[in-house]
């Protein structure tokens, strides 16, 4: 509109005037100035200023009609150029005024809502902690628990383990009672001895066992069943009637004859091992009946642990 | 004789009138008003600082002093014509200084809200 305002005016001015008189610079000037205003945003956002500017220039327009070289003329345009970038520059003030006020309401509105969200961060958090604490304070309790239980089994245990203890003592002593009524019991280095006569178990000469013997041997594989069970080593001596290699091999058989009754009265068979010793290894003088009498024997030894 | 004295005398008057107010306006001073708190506003808005407000501004000044000569020579008319430029001047000296500054606030609320997309996506 504004436009074609100008467009009119501009063809009145060339058609009233003719070519005789040529426009002032500062009337060309205003002329471009008027355009400028009336085509860009300053027609939608400040009308009123650019309608001042057109206002200014038909003022200009006439005086040029009346004078044309005339410093009115002249002055005329010159303000009317001026009226016109004015509002050329109060647009881009409208323009930027909208722009700022527009990115301050985004700027607003973003913070209510963060200040929204973080409120609702905050409260789930603040939850979250909450949770977590209540979670560790039960794991707490529930730890205290678990070592409070465990302490009093390990109480219990070292209670009852004393006790065991004490039980085993008693049973050891009272199998070492019996077997003491039965044979000649005896601490050695290599362990405890028991020492079984070998005519009270065999006849001479030979490598079965008595009846008498069994009873005996029974009695001694109770005892030593009563306590846990050991390793056990059964030694058959002789004394130095007849050849050593007979003597070596009837010592072997009667040590094992002892062996294998104690395996079947319930004894491991892998904790009991049976060596003839033969005549190497006397305990008494083999010159006096009474010396070899003794030194015919079988001894069980409990070895140590 | 009486007619013509009377003629006379209204001529006369008119005459004395007529001279009266001519030497009335040739002796009344340049009213600069509107163009020196046009320029004193423009200095206080800061143009100065802004390029194209300063030179307005500098327009403004020197128009001023243009009308003052002329007004002293006797050119009255020539000296208002020139002040109103100076007046034109110096509003638009003013209006491109408060420009600059909007423009600056704009770019600046224009920022801070694309800062705040960026750090908050």
């Amino acid at each position: 509109m504004k436009t074609i305002q100008f467009l009119i005016i501009v063809t009145f001015i060339a058609l009233v005037a003719g070519c005789a008189a040529k426009a002032p610079n500062e009337l060309v000037s205003a002329r471009s100035a008027y355009k400028q205003a009336s085509e860009g945003p300053a027609a939608q956002l400040v009308p009123a200023e650019v309608h001042k500017a057109h206002e200014a220039l038909v003022v200009a327009e006439q005086s040029f009609q009346k004078q044309p070289a005339s410093y009115k003329t002249k002055d005329l345009a010159y303000v009317a150029q001026r009226k016109a970038e004015l509002a050329i520059a109060l647009g881009a003030m409208a323009a930027d005024k909208a722009s700022k006020d527009e990115a301050n309401a985004e700027f607003q509105k973003k913070q209510t809502e963060l200040l929204k969200q973080g409120k609702q961060d905050l409260s789930d958090s603040e939850k979250r902690t909450a949770e977590a604490l209540a979670a560790a304070a039960a794991d707490k309790a529930s730890k205290e628990q678990a070592d409070a239980e465990l302490q009093k089994q390990q109480a219990e245990l070292a209670k009852q383990g004393k006790q065991d203890l004490s039980d085993s003592e008693k049973r050891t002593a009272a199998a070492l009672a019996e077997l003491a009524k039965l044979a000649a019991v005896k601490e050695e280095a290599r362990g405890l001895v028991i020492t079984l006569s070998g005519s009270v178990l065999f006849r001479s000469n030979e490598s079965k066992l008595l009846s008498s013997a069994k009873v005996k041997l029974k009695q001694v594989a109770k005892a030593l069943l009563a306590v846990p069970a050991r390793n056990l080593v059964v030694e058959g001596h002789t004394d130095s009637h007849g050849t050593k290699s007979y003597n070596q091999g009837l010592s072997q058989r009667r040590a094992d004859a002892v062996r294998n009754y104690l395996v079947q009265r319930g004894y491991p068979a892998d904790r009991i091992q049976a060596r003839g010793k033969g005549e190497g290894h006397p305990i008494a003088n083999n010159a006096s009946p009474e010396g070899r009498a003794n030194n015919r024997r079988v001894e069980i030894v409990i070895e140590r642990k | 004789m009486k007619a013509i004295n009377s003629t006379a005398l209204m001529v006369f008057t008119a005459a004395v009138v007529a001279g009266a107010i001519a030497v009335g306006c040739a002796s009344a001073p340049l009213r600069t008003e509107g163009s020196t708190s046009g320029i004193r506003a423009a200095e206080e808005a800061g143009a100065a600082k802004v390029p194209q407000a300063s030179l307005h501004l500098q327009l403004a000044k020197e128009e001023l002093e243009l009308a003052k000569g002329l007004a002293a020579r006797g050119e009255k008319e020539q000296a208002a014509s020139m002040l109103s430029r100076a007046e034109a001047d110096a509003e638009l000296a003013v209006t491109l200084s408060r420009g600059d500054a909007e423009k600056s606030e704009a770019q600046a609320a224009v920022e801070r809200a694309r800062q705040l997309r960026q750090d908050n996506p």
